[in-house]
């Protein structure tokens, strides 16, 4: 064994060896087991010297913990895993956000499917009444369409979509309100109201299409 | 030097994976965290499974360690708790501290009294101990004063070097060649058949 070698390994064990010389030594510390054991009886003839009573000097915790050890996994690749502690409160930031945003647009994406179920439009009501089948005429209609309201006011949500007014409602009301109006006014009224009717292609298109296929005994049939 | 230098070298060693370098943390701790654990538990058998249960945290908790205290203090503390909560766990008191501990034979033979160590045990750690003693006894003056100084006392290179009126570098010879010449005189015990040799490592 190398003097010099076994002289820097007494000062390491006595914290008195340069940190260069340190790593060094701590190097070949790991890997040699000679070098290990001197080291080990170094650490009991510290102990013998010390006098600690009842502490035996043969004690085989240091195997004991060595052969625990070789069971675990290497430390090394726990560490090269596990992300920089600053790291940490951003990820969980991030996540929480991302979670966030997924939610928002989820209940976004469900609200007019939610709404067409509460309230599905009065021509779809119609549709699937008669067809006994509520689901595709549901999707036929994606829009969402206010309930029917005793009064003949348009809800302020139906405004800006004129493909989703129920033609039969609107129908309704042009006719009740024609009855309180003069013959050349309600004239005017009801061909400004076809004029607009054939104007409008998609609304039109509801309005002429629907009484065709519902049956006539339908519910949603307009009279 | 010092500041936990070395200990630090080998633990940034364990970080990397390297469990050669736990195996000399341990061989260095094992005897002082025994001794510590046994302020919590009587039985040396039971300090030793208690140190080993720390020994085996600080190893998984190493990740975690970064130096801004000594390794060994960092050790300790670990061992302080896992002694407290074996005790906890096990419905055991603390030693008692009316022993007197002046009395080092008295204190001795308690010891030995409640423990279960068989009596080759005791007779091997006996052996170890006196031949250690022996060795000590033959050393020439400075090399006993130096080795006493330094495993009794806890001085420092630099503190010895003043106490003893000599460049620190003597003082880490002479340590060194205390160190070797008890070693040999415990190799040869070792190598007689009292114990294993591969205890010792």
């Amino acid at each position: 064994m190398n003097e010099e070698l076994d002289s820097q390994l007494s000062a390491m064990f006595d914290d008195e060896l340069a940190q260069a010389e340190c790593e060094l030594l701590a190097r070949r510390l790991s890997r040699d087991v000679e070098l290990r054991a001197r080291w080990g009886r170094y650490a009991m003839i510290a102990a013998a010297i010390r006098a600690e009573h009842g502490v035996r000097l043969h004690a085989r915790v240091a195997e004991r913990v060595s052969a625990q050890v070789v069971s675990e996994s290497a430390l090394g690749a726990a560490v090269s895993a596990r992300p920089p502690r600053w790291w940490r409160p951003v990820a969980g930031a991030a996540v929480a956000a991302g979670v966030a945003a997924v939610s928002i647009l989820w209940l976004r994406g469900q609200a007019p499917l939610a709404d067409a179920g509460v309230q599905p439009p009065l021509a779809a009501v119609g549709h699937a009444r008669a067809a006994d089948s509520a689901a595709p005429v549901t999707a036929a209609l994606p829009a969402p369409a206010p309930a029917r309201s005793d009064s003949y006011v348009v809800p302020p949500a139906a405004r800006g979509a004129l493909a989703v007014v129920p033609p039969t409602e609107l129908a309704n009301y042009v006719v009740a309100h024609s009855l309180f109006t003069a013959p050349v006014a309600r004239g005017t009224l009801l061909s400004a109201f076809m004029t607009s009717e054939s104007a409008t292609t998609g609304t039109a298109v509801v309005s002429q299409d629907g009484p065709e296929d519902l049956p006539r005994d339908a519910p949603g049939h307009a009279r | 030097m010092g500041a936990d230098v070395s200990d630090l070298s080998l633990v940034r060693r364990v970080q990397r994976g390297d469990k050669g370098a736990f195996d000399a943390l341990v061989l260095k701790y094992q005897h002082k965290l025994v001794k510590l654990v046994m302020r919590y538990v009587r039985n040396p058998a039971e300090a030793e499974d208690i140190a080993q249960e720390a020994f085996i945290k600080a190893y998984r908790a190493l990740p975690q360690f970064r130096g801004d205290s000594a390794f060994y203090t960092w050790l300790y503390r670990i061992a302080i708790n896992t002694a407290k909560n074996a005790v906890v766990s096990r419905d055991r008191s603390p030693i008692e501290y009316n022993i007197d501990r002046n009395n080092e034979e008295s204190y001795e033979m308690q010891g030995r009294m409640k423990d279960s160590e068989t009596p080759e045990g005791l007779v091997l750690t006996d052996e170890i101990r006196s031949t250690v003693n022996a060795a000590i006894e033959a050393l020439p003056e400075d090399l006993r004063t130096a080795i006493v100084l330094r495993e009794l006392e806890g001085l420092s290179y630099e503190e010895i070097a003043a106490a003893m009126d000599c460049p620190v570098g003597t003082v880490r010879s002479r340590i060194f060649r205390a160190r070797e010449a008890i070693d040999r005189r415990l190799r040869e015990v070792f190598e007689g058949g009292l114990g294993r040799t591969e205890e010792l490592g």
